[in-house]
């Protein structure tokens, strides 16, 4: 099987909005290897969002090719696409994107309901293995706006990982969550990563960026740098030096005592 | 197979999320499919009860009624026989044949003035016929009628001492009137069974005098109860001698009515003929003119009772047909609202994979469920109606299977139908702006 996983060349994407042209992409050359853990930075407006849209193909290119899994996503239609996308591609939103009036399990299922084949025995063993590898197994029945955040977003990265896909798209999946819980959704991508899925992170902290093995510096629709981390941040070991928030309340409650 | 059944548990979900919209969306259709069922239902017993009254007095029985035997067609007026022929009635008709006819509404402009039935008409049927059975001439009119300080009006048919037998009924206590009470007039009276229970209560009429139209009678009889006809119930008719009507209540020597039983029912048509003659000879009718009568069979009454019912079935139909629209109309309008409403999620299922096709078929399905929800509980409705209609009227309760079959196909079609255009503008969406989409 081949390495890349992804290979883009000579990405542009132009929108036209009236009458004026506005050039998202100029030219985006990128290749991503089987099993990197990978994360794009750039200001607000450098392209990032079109750039994930493209990979995640909600959307196709205006010039350029597009190699996913060696099949060019580039001349696809509606249809093709959203299979590829059901099949390809999992994605954790920022605003997690949970369908609030189905429990979990309903909407770790989704991407199931939409590829064809599997047993719905297999299927319910299947998603029971996803939600337990996220640590919420005890949350099945309930619904997303019964969970915190942070819990959302593990929902959300059940669900990306349902159909067991070659590529996982986040998008600042920790910009909603606080520090903590963000560290936290980092430990979870960094433990799948060592398993061996791909994922790519957008964000524009780079303290978040360092946490991957590759960053990627886009700017104004260019690719201006690239720059491989040695010794990414391990989230797991900082968590365990982050205080946890009960040992800081229980602390000051004793020095209220005091 | 699957799938059909996952986006019927979804469609009943979010169904099931907006309990009260998705009922009043729904109450069109329950309300269009109700009234069309059971009006269905009602028109098919109704013309169940006629064909049956009909065909109980008999199928070999021909009515003759006075009035121009014509067809008017172009202004031209035909004097042959013609099946379908509307006669001008003239003078007071049975209730019954009115009610048959008023419904028919091609009663010609010109009133003729032309010929009247008499009970010479009666006598020589009996003399001269061969194939002709019984015959019996009706007199039917609405009367005051008393009994001690109880006071209202009832059909009065006033016939001959054959009608007991030629309609088949059966006397509950007493006599029916002889030959001699009808060749002397007599003051006598037979009772419907429902006048007796109306007026007299547990006492025992026989013998008492009752008043019809102020004239002093004697209760000589009780038929049994025999049930509705044409709507109508002969158990709240009295019955007195044709002439003690014609001589003592009206001052008048016409009958409404000559009802002729035939031998069998394969001389019809030969009966028919030879009451023509007999009637045309005794009226001095020339060759070539139209009779001033007109002779028409059980059978030719059963069509006319079909025609009138379908007529109804039919106007009524079309109005619920109208309300069975604009209940299609109110799914479209709210899945519109859905579709509007659920963008988000419609971006959520299109960006982890579902096909346009999805999306179609999801909110298809959703409409067909509420459309055909709706077409569900209106049959539920519709047999409520029939039910509480049968117990209050003669009509049978029953729900046919046709209207059944026919509601739900076409609720069905409806939320096909209604629902197609909100389900391609959700399957159209584009996943990225509908991400966006707060």
């Amino acid at each position: 099987m081949n390495q890349k996983i992804i290979d883009i060349k000579n990405v542009t994407k132009v929108y036209k909005i009236g009458n004026i042209k506005v050039n998202a992409l100029n030219g985006i050359n990128l290749e991503i290897n089987r099993g990197e853990f990978l994360s794009i930075m750039g200001p607000s407006g450098s392209g990032k969002s079109t750039l994930m849209n493209i990979l995640g193909c909600l959307d196709t290119p205006t010039s350029g090719s597009y190699l996913l899994e060696d099949v060019n996503v580039a001349g696809l239609n509606d249809n093709q696409l959203a299979e590829i996308r059901n099949k390809k591609v999992g994605f954790v939103f920022q605003t997690f994107n949970l369908l609030s009036r189905t429990n979990i399990t309903g909407n770790v299922e989704l991407p199931l309901i939409y590829s064809k084949g599997k047993r719905s025995k297999s299927r319910k063993d299947l998603i029971s293995k996803v939600i337990d590898s996220v640590g919420l197994a005890e949350w099945v029945r309930h619904r997303p706006n019964e969970l915190s955040g942070g819990q959302r977003q593990r929902v959300a990265i059940a669900r990306a990982l349902v159909n067991d896909p070659a590529i996982i798209l986040a998008d600042e999946p920790t910009g909603n969550l606080d520090s903590r819980t963000g560290e936290e959704i980092m430990a979870i991508f960094q433990n799948f990563n060592r398993q061996g899925k791909t994922i790519l992170f957008v964000t524009h902290e780079i303290d978040l960026a360092k946490h991957a093995g590759r960053i990627i510096y886009l700017k104004d629709g260019i690719i201006t740098g690239e720059e491989i981390i040695k010794d990414p941040i391990n989230a797991q070991k900082r968590l365990e030096d982050m205080p946890k928030l009960e040992d800081k309340i229980n602390s000051m409650e004793a020095n209220a005592l005091l | 197979m699957k799938r059909i059944f996952e986006n019927i548990r979804i469609a009943f979900k979010s169904l099931a999320l907006n309990k009260l919209r998705s009922f009043l969306t729904m109450l069109g259709i329950i309300i269009g499919v109700g009234s069309v069922v059971a009006v269905m239902s009602i028109g098919a017993s109704a013309e169940a009860s006629i064909t049956e009254n009909i065909q109980s007095m008999g199928t070999n029985v021909l009515t003759i009624t006075p009035g121009r035997e014509q067809v008017s067609i172009g202004g031209r007026e035909a004097s042959v026989e013609s099946p379908g022929s509307i006669q001008v009635r003239v003078g007071e008709d049975s209730e019954q044949r009115r009610g048959l006819m008023s419904g028919f509404g091609e009663e010609e402009d010109e009133e003729i003035v032309a010929g009247e039935l008499y009970l010479k008409d009666v006598k020589a049927l009996k003399e001269e016929t061969s194939v002709l059975d019984e015959v019996v001439p009706l007199l039917s009119s609405m009367s005051g009628f008393s009994y001690m300080s109880w006071s209202g009006n009832v059909s009065v048919t006033a016939t001959t001492e054959d009608y007991l037998n030629f309609a088949g009924y059966e006397l509950e206590k007493g006599n029916f009137f002889t030959v001699d009470d009808v060749s002397n007039s007599s003051n006598v009276v037979v009772l419907g069974y429902g006048v007796l229970t109306d007026y007299f209560g547990k006492n025992d009429p026989i013998g008492e005098t009752v008043k019809i139209d102020g004239k002093n009678f004697k209760v000589m009889g009780i038929l049994k109860s025999v049930g509705y006809t044409f709507g109508m119930s002969p158990d709240n008719s009295i019955y007195i001698p044709i002439t003690t009507a014609q001589n003592k209540l009206y001052g008048i020597d016409t009958v409404n009515q000559i009802m002729v039983k035939v031998k069998s029912e394969d001389a019809m048509d030969a009966a028919t003929a030879e009451a023509k003659a007999i009637l045309r000879s005794q009226h001095h009718i020339l060759p070539g003119e139209s009779s001033d009568f007109e002779i028409s069979s059980s059978a030719q009454l059963l069509e006319m009772a079909g025609t009138i019912t379908d007529i109804m079935v039919i106007l009524l139909s079309s109005i619920a047909a109208i309300s069975l629209l604009v209940g299609g109309i109110g799914i479209m309008n709210i899945m519109f609202v859905s579709v509007t409403e659920r963008t988000r999620e419609i971006g959520i299922r299109k960006a982890i994979g579902a096909k346009n096709r999805d999306i179609l078929v999801q909110f298809l399905t959703e409409s067909i469920v509420l459309s055909l929800s709706g077409g569900i509980i209106g049959i539920g409705l519709a047999s409520l109606i029939t039910g509480v209609l049968s117990t209050f009227t003669s009509l049978s309760s029953l729900i046919t299977a046709s209207p059944v079959i026919m509601a739900l196909s076409f609720s069905t079609i409806i939320g096909l139908v209604f629902g197609i255009f909100p389900a391609m503008r959700a399957a159209r969406l584009n996943p990225i702006d509908s991400l966006r989409h707060e």
